[in-house]
């Protein structure tokens, strides 16, 4: 599904050059769920940011199911990351003024669904993570692991070939943080493929892989017995 | 374009920072308001010219003879060009269609005595048409008709003045006046709203005075009004072809300034018209530097409100949206500013000038109004105005990049 050789990226800092990522080979088949961890300055986030497709590698390829990705204009990664990718970020990224219905429904009118339509899919969606009935409520109104299930909702609700989770359950409780897991992992057990980048351990065994990476480089790449998140919440 | 979720989004922005919107939005209302207002006052301007000339019928042409001062078809240059009846007859025949009223104008002077009182008076000799033409005010009795040119009548229409020097409180009409010691009986009193001279006047059939002074067919003057559709141009073009025609038919060289005069009187609402359109162009000009200060005003608030929208934009395109899609939803809401703000003050004008401008009745200035057009102008400056406002903070908008929304940590 996602296929990395070679990776390089540096930024220049002024007049040093900071050399972030250093030759990175990575591969995760259609429905992993992998763990990236490390700790600040590994370039973790630059590497999510480069499979995200909101940041150019320097050199190296990447391949996402498929289709190689490389010089793509602004309009065009657009609609790549609509198409193959959903995201699920720490502070959730909610658009404050809009329902909960309809920022499960943004990603979908970016794909030019007609606005009927867009709706029935984001109440299915909500269903799934449970906030059905929370579907005319304002991100204020919400907690924040229900506002994390709705920004996962919204990753899902463009059917994308990848999530991709920075740091998810970053901003909420453990209890919280296992629910969202919780619901993480019953979707990858529908065959989505997940990537998640936490420095949290618990969190990352809770995933089927784990990747370290370290100034720059995977130091480690294991498959682990996955922790159910169910048996916490 | 027309899509719910973008006027959703137009509205929640505009309604979350009512206080901001209300001042951007004034300062393009208020340019509006003066650009309005000041074009209105150009018109009432031209309203007011256009009042001080409506003394005289505004489509009316004088043909004057003049001295030829080129020889032409064998005669020598210097030679007086004089008007006959015929010549009435002939650009009657000439134009049937293009003429409305014309008259011969026959001037002379008379001494006037009425019992013990005299005076000097201009006299024009006409043709019942010239009432028309001049606009004359008949207050008393009637004006010159067509038995008194069968009959030669001696009668005459005097002006208000006139009356008031001979008769003082005695009421003229019926009464014989002696006009260089030939008695003519006052048929009319005139007034004129011009001034007091052109009350000092008295009318009489010309077929009266060509008889009196030795039996001629002279006149001095022909006066006539055209067909009052025409356009400037069709004016124009009309006293052009008659002026050709005069010429040739006095046998003056067409390039002759000085053998006869064609005065048109459009041709002074001409220059009335460009004269008021340099009004106008100042006018528009003022009003869009306004305009502009207004546009810098949005366009700074607009680029304030992309700085704190960085976050939600990067999401958006994080989740696929197109730069075009962020530009569009820039550019809109700053066009709805700035219709929205810029027809208040259009309609603010409008409600002034349509409570005070038909009271507003001086010479020089009439009735300022709005025409359609102006606001039809004034709409489509404003959508320019929007899009101007919100090109430099839709660029910036589309230019966030979507890292920006993940490096929150």
């Amino acid at each position: 599904m996602i296929e990395i050789k070679d990776l390089h990226k540096s930024y220049q800092m002024g007049s040093n050059s900071l050399h972030v990522l250093k030759g990175i080979n990575f591969k995760a088949e259609a429905g992993e769920l992998v763990a990236i961890m490390g700790s600040s300055g590994s370039g973790k986030s630059t590497l999510l940011n480069i499979l995200g497709m909101l940041d150019g590698a320097d050199s190296g390829e990447y391949t996402l199911d498929g289709v190689p990705i490389k010089d793509l204009s602004e309009t065009k990664a657009a609609q790549y990351r609509n198409k193959f990718l959903g995201f699920i970020f720490q502070s959730f990224n909610l658009i404050n003024y809009k329902s909960a219905l309809e920022n499960v429904a943004l990603p979908l009118y970016y794909q030019g669904v007609p606005r009927k339509e867009r709706q029935e899919k984001a109440l299915q969606y909500l269903e799934r993570v449970g906030l059905k009935e929370w579907a005319t409520h304002l991100p204020s109104e919400l907690s924040g692991g229900q506002k994390q299930r709705v920004a996962i909702a919204r990753a899902m609700a463009a059917e994308p070939k990848v999530l991709l989770a920075d740091e998810p359950t970053g901003a909420l409780d453990s209890t919280t943080s296992y629910e969202v897991m919780d619901l993480i992992q019953k979707i990858n057990d529908e065959g989505n493929t997940i990537l998640v980048v936490t420095h949290e351990e618990d969190i990352a065994h809770m995933c089927k892989r784990i990747v370290h990476l370290k100034d720059g480089v995977i130091v480690e790449d294991k498959k682990v017995n996955q922790v159910r998140a169910e048996q916490y919440v | 374009m027309f899509d719910r979720d973008i006027w959703q989004e137009i509205f929640n922005t505009l309604k979350k920072n009512k206080l901001r919107t209300f001042l951007t939005g004034f300062s393009v209302g208020w340019a509006i308001f003066i650009l309005v207002m000041l074009l209105a006052s150009v018109n009432g301007m031209q309203n007011g010219f256009t009042g001080q000339f409506n003394d005289d019928a505004t489509n009316s042409i004088f043909v004057r003879p003049g001295t030829t001062a080129k020889a032409h078809a064998g005669f020598e240059a210097g030679r007086r060009i004089q008007f006959k009846n015929d010549d009435i007859d002939y650009i009657k025949q000439s134009f049937p269609d293009d003429i409305e009223y014309i008259s011969a104008r026959y001037y002379t002077n008379t001494s006037a005595k009425y019992q013990s009182e005299t005076g000097s008076y201009r006299v024009q000799a006409v043709h019942p048409d010239h009432q028309v033409i001049e606009k004359t005010i008949v207050t008393n009795g009637r004006y010159i008709n067509e038995a008194d040119l069968i009959n030669k009548a001696k009668v005459a229409v005097i002006g208000r003045k006139v009356a008031e020097d001979l008769f003082k409180n005695e009421d003229p009409l019926g009464k014989f006046v002696e006009f260089n010691n030939l008695p003519f009986k006052v048929i009319g009193v005139f007034i004129d709203e011009g001034d007091d001279n052109a009350e000092r006047v008295i009318y009489a059939p010309v077929s009266t005075y060509q008889r009196i002074y030795g039996n001629t067919n002279y006149i001095s003057q022909i006066l006539l009004t055209y067909n009052p559709t025409y356009d400037l141009t069709q004016a124009l073009e009309f006293s052009g072809k008659l002026e050709d025609l005069m010429k040739r038919r006095h046998k003056i060289a067409p390039d002759d300034q000085s053998g006869l005069f064609v005065w048109n009187y459009a041709e002074a609402f001409d220059d009335i018209s460009s004269f008021s359109a340099v009004l106008r162009a100042i006018g528009i000009g003022v009003g869009f530097l306004i305009l502009i200060a207004g546009i810098v005003g949005i366009g700074n608030i607009m680029v304030f409100t992309i700085k704190e929208r960085t976050k939600e934009i990067g999401v958006r395109k994080a989740l696929g949206a197109r730069p075009r899609q962020i530009v569009n939803l820039v550019l809109l809401e700053s066009i709805f500013i700035t219709t929205l703000s810029g027809f208040i003050g259009l309609m603010f004008a409008w409600i002034i000038l349509a409570a005070i401008g038909p009271n507003i009745e001086t010479p020089a200035f009439s009735n300022p109004n709005v025409s359609a057009s102006t606001v039809i102008t004034a709409t489509i400056v404003l959508i320019v105005a929007g899009v101007m406002a919100g090109l430099i903070p839709a660029i910036k908008a589309a230019n966030v990049k979507p890292i920006v929304a993940l490096s929150d940590k």
